[in-house]
């Protein structure tokens, strides 16, 4: 009983602090609005029982992802003029809501045609097992994701070269 | 009782909404945060099955796709800072390089 009023609360404050995301007019707000969600779904992970993903969720989203983007927003100094002019930002998201509701509503409905049991929350993935998973199924994805990130340290060296390089 | 098909409906909406405003905004900071939301409601669905199937793989996923998305958010975001100095502005529509040199052709 205790698990559905955590979920409801932690739902209606990704939902509502995702739907402020999408309206906001200045990013910084956007930005803390979108740690309002990360934070929610990392709830909703420590609901699911998966502690280290919880874990990994705020210190690598709401930790350094949100942190990037806040420094960003930050560092660019962006005023008033430099925001793209929306003079039908309303408009525009309910129509793409209307367009968008009735694919989620099949999806909902195929949804609930599944037969699904009912979930018996408890703690399971701790962290050495999913360290034993990683390091013996998991291993090419991970080496691979390795060599993904210095693939993006290199191209983001070079993009900020090339600009010095333009001034 | 709790039941996975809630998480299900969860992750579609929150997906929805990142669609939504993925395709309404023109603000590239907001864009980008509507791609981490979608990101982060397919998680959202791989833990809840890991969960339902008593299956680490899932949570695994999911943290394959926490670290691809901090590689897409450096890149991402030093894009932006590229794009902002050279338009003076965050609205995506200025951002047709490739659009126009087909133009002058």
């Amino acid at each position: 009983m205790l698990s559905n009023i955590i979920f409801l609360i932690l739902a209606g404050f990704a939902l509502s602090s995702s739907a402020f995301m999408i309206y906001a007019k200045q990013p910084i707000n956007a930005a803390l609005a979108f740690i309002v969600t990360l934070l929610s779904i990392a709830g909703l992970f420590a609901l699911l029982g998966g502690g280290f993903l919880f874990l990994v969720q705020i210190i690598i989203y709401a930790g350094a992802v949100i942190t990037l983007i806040l420094f960003i927003i930050m560092f660019l100094n962006i005023k008033e003029e430099n925001l793209p002019v929306e003079p039908y930002k309303g408009r525009w998201i309910i129509a793409m809501s209307l367009l968008v509701a009735p694919f989620s509503a099949i999806l909902i409905s195929t949804v609930h045609k599944m037969e699904f049991k009912a979930l018996h929350l408890q703690e399971f993935g701790s962290i050495k097992d999913i360290g034993i998973e990683i390091f013996t199924q998991w291993v090419l994805p991970f080496e691979m994701i390795s060599i993904l990130l210095l693939i993006a340290l290199i191209g983001v060296v070079i993009l900020a070269k090339k600009e010095k390089e333009n001034a | 009782m709790l039941n996975i098909e809630h998480f299900f409906i969860l992750g579609i909406l929150l997906f929805s909404i990142g669609i939504v405003g993925m395709v309404s905004r023109r603000n590239i900071f907001i864009m980008y945060m509507s791609i981490e939301l979608m990101l982060n409601a397919v998680n959202l669905i791989l833990v809840a099955l890991s969960h339902h199937y008593a299956d680490l793989n899932g949570q695994v996923m999911a943290m394959m796709i926490i670290a691809i998305a901090a590689a897409e958010a450096s890149i991402f975001l030093a894009l932006f800072v590229m794009l902002f100095k050279n338009a003076r502005s965050l609205d995506a529509n200025f951002f047709d390089l490739l659009k126009q040199e087909k133009h002058n052709d």
